[in-house]
């Protein structure tokens, strides 16, 4: 049997360019250009080294603006076979529900054995779409992983995951979500002929909302987050004093107002 | 497999994509020789492969600089393109340890379109949009890729090896556009590599000004787009050391830097970053930059061994152009690189759309480039100045230091406020000179040895 990885991709401001405004002090996102999000290029290799060690064709998932196309380029530059680009204006305003979701529906329609993710993104980084689309699906997860066993004959994914205090060595069945802890997979440099393909001769497939069936289910009116407001918080006057032994440390705590 | 995916077309699994011989020409580095090579073959109907290492064209780049645009204003419309200013003054100066005496040329048509050809521009940002322009022209460039070496065929060149994993690329033509440092030619014999009195060192820093509106306008007494390209030699510009300093104007920036020959910089045991700030603190030079902050620094190699070391530009399915062909004219006056990178990389792409029209590779078919360049005014600029390097080598001494100090004093002596009569002051001004350099006759010897410089 085939396996079908599917790794998900974002496109995210490049950190390193992302420039601190002298002026006003503030971060300056909006000039900084979108890059592939760091943590998702160890996703592509966690999925390719699946692919090296069984049959299997993996590809890369966007959902995205139509700008969004080269983290998709990137991933076949890297070695994907073939890249889907989920772009829909019905998508705008989502937050990680109908983006979980959204990626659910889409691994569903590939056919996915294995999904493959970053641990968190760089912009958002609320780490909730990969368990988000185990949970649409009803599939396994493996989250913070580590090291990934494929094991073809018993249809399982083995991974050795970061825990508290050590690692947990565990196997899931098939379709599994899988959510890689970043750095512990160091990206394959992209192949000279495949990275002037990518670029130049490489388009993505498509996929909507509608296609995916999620019209009603997506966009700002059905994502239940919802920011209270924000305030700034002022920075509280620390007090400092130096105690000579332990059993002088109770009285000035005691002394503090809370 | 789900049927979303089934036979499309452009699935990368269908078959492992292989470009070796998809490509009429291979141009290693996206600079300005290298994006003028293949925008003019990419006009010419070429499937070009721009191959550049940097994460965009000039990201790499340091320069100073003025953008001489005689012929690429011949290949593209600059009407869009990101230049920074005009040079509306030229400024020539001689610094000793503590004084000043300068030139300043400034003509009015200068002022006016198309300003004399010279605009200061910043890499990053021209090399970007010059090798957008090969793109739209339908080149195709591939960047984070550097070339490691070249594939061959016999003595005939075939290819390019690249750093990235199945890296090498066959096509019938490789343009050697990778600058001064260039390895790849080296590598692969089809240059010397350059001895070390005709390489100098670049230092450059870009300044902003944080404090205030219209800094750079009022300092440099501009208005609207116009800007300065201010020249620095001496003692006080890179200390003993032959080359000079630099002051350029851009839109909200400026770049400063000194650019002076390797075998100096080895001997003083002081580093480029270290010339640069001493120039900077310069008592003439520091109110200029006062209050600036510095927001890149970068350093470089320049060759400059002038017509001599122009190596053979025409191999067998191979040229060499720009810097990488030691194309620059650097002798105090004139620091002038671009507009032969831009005429080479031209001259070079269109015998290349010839030769591949009659189905020839071989260096014969591709001689017809150098002969081009010793047409152009390329190798006539530098052969008319080959013999300043080895000259103001001989009088490094008296160029840089004697002469800085004896015209500055000169000019005191002329100008001083006392009670003598004026005469005194003029004959002691005159002497002021006349004995730093050697009295009458050899200050009629070094007039004699110079003056092709500007006549
Ligand atoms: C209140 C709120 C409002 C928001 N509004 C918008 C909005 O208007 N427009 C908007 O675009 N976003 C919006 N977002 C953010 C966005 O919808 C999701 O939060 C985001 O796409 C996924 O969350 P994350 O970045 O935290 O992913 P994480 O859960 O941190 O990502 C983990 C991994 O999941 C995968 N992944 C995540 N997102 C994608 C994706 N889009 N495609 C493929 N794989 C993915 C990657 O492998 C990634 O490494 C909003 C978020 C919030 C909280
Ligand atoms: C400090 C300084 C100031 C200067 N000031 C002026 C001035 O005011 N006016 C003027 O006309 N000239 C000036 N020059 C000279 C001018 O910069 C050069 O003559 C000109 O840039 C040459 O262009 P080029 O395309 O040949 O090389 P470069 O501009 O050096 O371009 C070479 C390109 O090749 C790429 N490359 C190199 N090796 C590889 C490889 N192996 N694989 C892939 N890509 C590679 C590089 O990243 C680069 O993008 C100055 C030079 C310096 C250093």
């Amino acid at each position: 049997m085939t396996w079908t990885i599917v790794v998900g991709v974002k496109q995210v401001p490049d950190d390193d360019e992302i420039g601190i405004d002298p002026d006003t002090g503030r971060l300056d996102r909006a000039s900084a250009p979108a890059v592939m999000n760091p943590p998702d290029r160890d996703a592509l290799e966690a999925a390719l080294s699946i692919a090296d060690e069984v049959d299997a064709r993996v590809v890369a998932m966007t959902m995205g603006p139509p700008m969004a196309t080269p983290v998709l380029e990137e991933a076949v530059a890297m070695g994907c076979d073939d890249a889907v680009l989920i772009t829909d204006r019905a998508f705008a305003g989502s937050d990680t529900w109908p983006t979980s979701l959204t990626l659910a529906r889409a691994a569903e329609a590939l056919d996915a054995d294995v999904v493959v993710c970053g641990e968190e993104t760089t912009d958002s980084s609320t780490g909730q779409v990969p368990p988000g689309i185990a949970a649409h699906n009803g599939w396994a997860q493996l989250t913070y992983v580590e090291e990934l066993e494929p094991d073809p004959e018993g249809g399982r994914l083995i991974a050795t995951r970061d825990v508290e205090g050590g690692h947990e060595r565990v196997a899931a069945e098939l379709p599994v979500v899988v959510a890689v802890a970043y750095g512990e997979f160091e990206a394959r440099p992209a192949g000279l002929h495949r990275k002037i393909y990518a670029e130049n001769d490489f388009e993505p497939a498509q996929l909507t909302a509608e296609e995916l069936g999620i019209a009603d289910e997506v966009g700002l009116a059905v994502s239940p987050t919802a920011v209270g407001g924000m305030e700034t918080v002022e920075p509280v006057e620390r007090r400092g004093e130096v105690v000579d032994d332990v059993d002088g440390l109770v009285e000035p705590i005691r002394g503090v107002e809370t | 497999m789900s049927a979303i995916l089934d036979g499309r077309v452009g699935d990368a699994a269908i078959e492992e994509p292989n470009y070796d011989g998809e490509f009429d020409a291979v141009v290693v580095g996206a600079g300005l020789a290298g994006s003028a090579a293949a925008l003019t073959m990419a006009d010419r109907g070429l499937e070009v492969l721009l191959i550049e290492r940097g994460s965009s064209p000039g990201a790499k780049n340091v320069f100073g600089g003025v953008l001489y645009t005689p012929t690429i204003r011949e290949l593209v419309d600059l009407e869009d393109a990101p230049l920074e200013r005009y040079v509306a003054e030229k400024r020539f100066s001689m610094l000793s340890h503590d004084d000043e005496t300068a030139l300043s040329i400034s003509p009015g048509e200068w002022r006016r379109e198309p300003h004399n050809d010279s605009y200061t521009v910043l890499r990053g940002e021209f090399d970007e949009w010059f090798a957008e322009q090969a793109v739209d022209a339908g080149a195709t460039l591939v960047t984070e890729t550097t070339v490691t070496g070249l594939l061959r065929e016999g003595r005939e060149v075939v290819g390019v090896e690249t750093d990235r994993p199945d890296g090498g690329v066959e096509a019938p033509y490789v343009v050697l556009a990778e600058g001064a440092n260039s390895l790849v030619g080296e590598g692969a014999n089809l240059k010397a590599t350059e001895s070390r009195e005709n390489v100098a060192v670049a230092a450059k820093e870009v300044l902003e000004f944080p404090n205030g509106e219209n800094v750079i306008e009022d300092r440099f007494r501009l208005f609207g787009d116009a800007g300065v390209s201010y020249h620095y030699f001496g003692e006080g510009a890179v200390g003993e050391a032959f080359g000079g300093g630099f002051i350029y104007t851009n839109g909200d920036t400026v770049s400063v830097g000194v650019a002076y020959r390797l075998e100096d910089a080895a001997a003083n045991d002081q580093s480029p970053e270290e010339t640069l700030n001493l120039f900077k603190s310069h008592p003439r030079v520091a109110p200029l930059l006062r209050d600036a902050r510095t927001v890149e620094y970068s350093a470089k190699t320049i060759p400059e061994g002038g017509a001599e070391s122009v190596p053979d530009l025409a191999h067998d399915g191979a040229v060499i152009v720009g810097d990488a062909a030691g194309l620059v004219l650097n002798n105090g006056v004139h620091l002038e690189g671009t507009n032969m990178a831009v005429e080479s990389g031209y001259h070079a792409g269109r015998v290349i759309a010839d030769a591949n029209a009659r189905g020839r590779t071989d260096a014969d078919a591709l001689e017809a480039y150098g002969r081009a360049l010793e047409e152009s005014f390329v190798v006539k600029n530098l052969e008319r100045y080959a013999w300043l390097q080895e000259t103001v080598e001989e009088d490094r001494e008296l160029l840089f230091e004697t002469m800085p100090t004896a015209f500055a004093d000169a000019g005191a002596e002329y100008f001083r406020m006392d009670r003598e009569p004026k005469a005194e002051h003029a004959s002691r001004a005159k002497r002021a000179v006349v004995d730093a350099l050697g009295g009458w006759r050899g200050l009629a010897k070094l007039a004699l040895r110079y003056r092709k410089v500007v006549t």
